[in-house]
């Protein structure tokens, strides 16, 4: 009797030991994520908001609300902000990172890699999750991601930037050099805190922060085409008619 | 009797062996199956023809049976192929890309990632109705499984996409029915039908293989189209469009005999 009920003990424990390694296994961040990145995709920093990318942010998505940029950048800065015709992304350009994600995406979580899949110019991002290094030679508008867990906190290193995309309309941008090391950590079932460390030696003089939420849509949706093209101009058309937009850019 | 049943076997062998033959050549093996049951089509997939150049490569009869007002639409409609200005190429034409596809399926979903344009194709298994009033390069594609097939039903075309470099069109009333069946563990059986009202004068068919890329770490990378006068290193403010395109077709394409023989140098 007595080895019977330890026998049974023994199938319940095992059994428990089953569940809890379940639970043990990476957080489930599967979703459409509605990012509150209050219009970084006009800028990152402080702004009044226009061009019909979201409203004013009095705060931006950057920590301190200022990029350390080098003085050349600086000035190379102040040249593209007169110039958002030059955005790549008015052109259908794939956005990079962060920029891909100002705007909603959806979380599919595999063994092998997390894939992040991208209304907005039908960018998809592959995280590979099995543990090998970023690929030699390689440059790519959206970087090559390699990610592992910590906790409750996907961590995603991102290397092989190429030097064509930007992080906002605005024209703040940054070079090959970029690395970038962004943050998911799951706070409850519905949101996700983002954040992410830029490090780019040939354009800033330090690494910075962006930091901002995502909130889990209670309507997840498919993901639908979006018909942008490489070697569209209509921005410059557009740009160049809001004259006035640069009389209320930087409120700050 | 004994004649007779040795006969039979001759017979049996001689129609069901090269079939047997050809499967087994193929593709050895069974094919993989979800933990639900449903067939796996998850791999990355590529195609090993020129149909993204000519399509008539890997249709029924080597035939596109177009109606001649649709021939002389081709004629006189753009001459250069959307692609070369980064548009997206359409479906079936993304399929037979010379470009590596992945395919990733989830419960409800089977999702296409392609390494051209890094397009993707979300397409849900529900059968749900088509979008209403509303146009995509891309199409609007809806699945759903008969069997091991994996059926995808695609409408609301544009009328802008080609299907191969070669000025093979269609009309903004295409409709494509795709089959992906798996074959074996390197093999998929690609079919679409085809079928456009005020372009062909009749449904037709394409099918062509996929093979599973076997190479050991290969990865999906991402393919950007760039036209050149483009992208902020490289694009000028304010720089003059050249005239006419520079990519357009010298010659109108023959896209039958008669054209051929009645065609003009320009």
């Amino acid at each position: 009797m007595i080895a019977m009920r330890f026998g049974v003990l023994a199938l319940l424990a095992s059994s428990s030991a089953i569940t809890l390694i379940a639970a043990d296994g990476p957080p489930d961040i599967e979703g459409t994520w509605q990012p509150r990145a209050g219009g970084a995709a006009y800028s990152v920093l402080p702004h009044a908001g226009g061009f019909f990318l979201g409203s004013e942010s009095k705060t931006g998505i950057v920590e301190g609300g200022e990029l350390p940029y080098q003085p050349w950048a600086a000035e190379e800065v102040k040249h593209l902000t007169e110039h958002m015709e030059l955005d790549p992304t008015g052109h259908c350009h794939y956005e990079g990172i962060p920029h891909a994600l100002y705007f909603a995406f959806q979380i599919i979580q595999t063994p092998k890699f997390i894939a992040f899949l991208h209304d907005n110019m039908h960018a998809r991002r592959l995280v590979y999750m099995d543990g090998k290094p970023h690929p030699q030679g390689y440059s790519a508008w959206m970087g090559d991601s390699r990610g592992h867990w910590e906790g409750n906190t996907l961590v995603v290193d991102v290397a092989d930037n190429n030097d064509k995309s930007v992080f906002d309309m605005a024209g703040h941008f940054h070079s090959d050099a970029l690395h970038v090391v962004e943050r998911f950590t799951l706070v409850d079932k519905d949101t996700l805190d983002y954040e992410a460390t830029f490090d780019d030696p040939k354009v800033f003089t330090r690494p910075f922060k962006m930091k901002y939420q995502m909130k889990k849509s209670a309507h997840p949706e498919e993901p639908f085409e979006s018909d942008c093209f490489g070697g569209e101009r209509d921005q410059e058309h557009i740009v160049n008619g809001l004259a006035n937009l640069k009389d209320h850019y930087y409120s700050k | 009797m004994a004649w007779l049943r040795f006969f039979t076997a001759v017979a049996m062998a001689v129609v069901f062996l090269p079939s047997a033959f050809a499967q087994s050549q193929a593709d050895a093996g069974k094919a993989p199956r979800m933990p639900d049951g449903k067939a796996d089509l998850q791999g990355i997939w590529e195609t090993r023809n020129a149909a993204s150049f000519d399509v008539s490569e890997i249709a029924e009869g080597h035939e596109i049976p177009y109606l001649p007002a649709a021939l002389d639409r081709e004629q006189k409609g753009p001459r250069v192929d959307p692609i070369i200005h980064c548009m997206m190429p359409g479906v079936p034409r993304i399929s037979y890309m010379p470009f590596p596809i992945q395919i990733l399926q989830h419960p409800g979903v089977v999702i296409f990632m392609y390494e051209y344009l890094h397009d993707i194709r979300y397409v849900t298994t529900n059968s749900r109705p088509h979008l209403d009033g509303i146009d995509f390069a891309m199409g609007d594609s809806v699945g759903h499984w008969d069997g091991d097939t994996l059926v995808v039903d695609v409408t609301d075309f544009n009328d802008k996409t080609w299907l191969d470099s070669a000025r093979h069109t269609h009309s903004d009333q295409l409709h494509v029915v795709e089959r992906y069946t798996r074959l074996g563990p390197n093999t998929i059986s690609y079919e679409a039908t085809i079928e456009d009202p005020k372009t062909y004068s009749r449904p037709w068919k394409i099918s062509m293989p996929l093979h599973r890329n076997t190479e050991p770490d290969f990865e999906l990378k991402d393919q950007e189209c760039t036209e050149g006068d483009n992208g902020r290193a490289i694009h000028p403010p304010y720089r003059e469009r050249p005239e006419g395109d520079i990519f357009e077709f010298v010659r109108p394409y023959p896209a039958t005999k008669e054209q051929r023989s009645k065609e003009q140098p320009r």
